[in-house]
């Protein structure tokens, strides 16, 4: 006996609005969700954003020290490195994103922080070329990458990958901020700074300050990148001094 | 592109010898060009740059454009420490700088830090435009302010843009920006150090100096690092690290922080030392 298929309309209650494009409608939560997951394999577990080298430099050693920490890395990268993240997300083009790539490795004047920079852009490039194979400008961004021509830097990559995904600009950088803290909080769980419950809990504690460092960063110039925290910047610098690492950064 | 510099000099070869040129300045800037810094055999031109009053007003904006001919060295130093006094109707105390660096030349910058009093807001902009075999020693510094009055890291904003551009194409962006905030105070980013400095070094004629400091720097960011020391005090704390920078990496930024200026002066006396053959006298000596 053939079951007559209920309708969509039926089942939901809802009307499907027919112009919409599946993806936009269904698809964009995913690709955002998959793009924040830290199952995506883009080697940000690799990288504490200094807070190592903090931490043996002795300026990390508490629960307040880690929070002041965290808030500013989460500054930083707003003041730093979202400018970067907005100018690719609107120019999706070759050319524009070698320009802005090139910028951003004379911004990035910390060599820790640098290496870090390229070795996760360069991961979240090849991942995403494999998971879209359809985006045809991902893969002339890797042969560029390969042959020299750019670094491949995080924040460029982020931006111009969610561009081409079409994804919302504001959820894009506020996405780029919510890594960034789900990168730092999963290195202090893992130097023994916290447990992963108390983790978890700091992660919604601190989302009221990221959505304000969103809030003032977003969509600010390149030109107007900067950085804010010179204490962690020199630590930062001390990575590869450290005798024992847990981390490439 | 700026209509009219408060100071404007040029430093040239003239008769085998580097000379100003010119040496332009008017209020609130003033050159100084002491002919007897440099010990004899040694060819280059001191500059001192002072500003009435020994610091910079709110309102006030000081521009000064240098150029560095083939060949050529010139020092440009201060005083003493620049002074930014309180802003009023939130306006701020600026400096901007603008120097191109000739073939074979050497700019050595290495003023005194900048000290922002209480409610103080600054913004300084620094451009440096170098020829493919350009030399530069730049050194950039400010203090927590004026703690013999209580006022630490008590100013309202600090913004200090260093760029550099090696044949036109930038291979150093860096713009540091200290604003107060409820959520995130400046005293609680800087902790108990009371002095931040950058070192920055490009060029040939400097590699040998540059590969002594990163062996020194190296050492000391080591021990930092390493002992414990500092867990139970902060007694003549300093933090220093280094990292490369530009085309096959031959640019050098070394930052530091200190626990107490005195500190950084030492410092830097020690990493600049060997600069005293480039330029006729060791780096703040007597400071």
């Amino acid at each position: 006996m053939k079951l007559s298929r209920p309708s969509v309309t039926q089942c939901t209650g809802l009307a499907f609005r027919m112009d919409l494009p599946a993806k936009k409608s269904q698809g964009s939560d995913w690709v955002v969700w998959q793009l924040v997951d830290s199952f995506f394999p883009t080697g940000g577990f690799a990288h504490s954003y200094g807070l190592e080298a903090a931490v043996q430099a002795g300026l990390v050693s508490d629960s307040k020290s880690l929070d002041t920490f965290i808030k500013s890395t989460l500054e930083n990268s707003g003041s730093l490195l979202l400018p970067f993240v907005s100018a690719s997300f609107k120019l999706p083009d070759v050319a524009g994103w070698i320009e802005l790539d090139r910028l951003l490795n004379a911004t990035l004047s910390n060599h820790v922080a640098r290496r870090a920079s390229s070795s996760q852009g360069s991961a979240l490039l090849r991942t995403a070329a494999t998971v879209y194979p359809d985006l045809a400008e991902l893969g002339e961004l890797r042969g560029v990458v390969r042959a020299g021509r750019a670094s491949g830097h995080h924040a460029g990559v982020f931006g111009i990958v969610c561009g081409l995904l079409k994804l919302d600009a504001l959820t894009c950088q506020r996405a780029y901020l919510y890594l960034t803290l789900r990168d730092v909080l999963s290195a202090a769980t893992r130097l023994n700074l916290v447990g992963p419950l108390q983790a978890a809990a700091m992660q919604q504690s601190l989302r009221g300050f990221g959505e304000a460092v969103v809030r003032k960063c977003a969509d600010r110039g390149v030109e107007d990148a900067c950085q804010v925290s010179p204490l962690l910047d020199t630590a930062q610098a001390c990575h590869d001094h450290l005798f024992s690492r847990l981390f490439c950064s | 592109m700026r209509e009219k510099w408060t100071g404007e000099l040029t430093v040239e070869q003239c008769c085998n010898r580097a000379a100003a040129t010119r040496a332009y300045a008017r209020y609130p800037l003033k050159l100084v060009l002491p002919s007897k810094v440099a010990c004899s055999g040694i060819d280059a031109v001191w500059v001192y740059l002072v500003t009435y009053g020994g610091g910079i007003v709110s309102g006030d904006s000081i521009s000064c454009k240098v150029s560095v001919g083939d060949h050529c060295t010139l020092v440009l130093t201060t005083q003493s420490s620049t002074k930014i006094y309180k802003a009023v109707q939130g306006k701020f105390s600026e400096q901007v700088f603008k120097a191109l660096v000739a073939k074979d030349a050497l700019l050595v910058m290495m003023p005194d830090p900048v000290t922002c009093f209480a409610a103080a807001k600054y913004k300084q902009v620094q451009h440096f435009f170098l020829s493919l075999d350009a030399n530069l020693v730049l050194v950039d510094w400010f203090t927590s302010g004026r703690r013999e009055r209580g006022e630490v890291w008590a100013f309202e904003s600090f913004r200090s843009t260093n760029n550099v551009y090696l044949d036109g194409n930038p291979v150093f962006l860096d713009t540091m920006n200290l604003e107060q905030d409820v959520s995130l105070p400046i005293s609680s980013r800087l902790q108990d150090f009371h002095s931040v400095a950058m070192l920055v070094i490009y060029g040939p004629r400097l590699s040998s100096i540059r590969k002594r400091i990163e062996e020194r720097v190296g050492s000391q960011c080591e021990e930092a690092v390493r002992k414990k020391k500092h867990r139970s005090s902060t007694h003549g704390r300093l933090l220093c690290s280094f990292s490369s920078f530009g085309p096959s990496d031959a640019g050098l930024v070394v930052r530091v922080a200190a626990v107490e200026t005195e500190l950084i002066y030492d410092f830097l006396k020690q990493e600049l030392a060997e600069l005293s053959d480039l330029i006729g006298a060791p780096p703040y000596y007597g400071k």
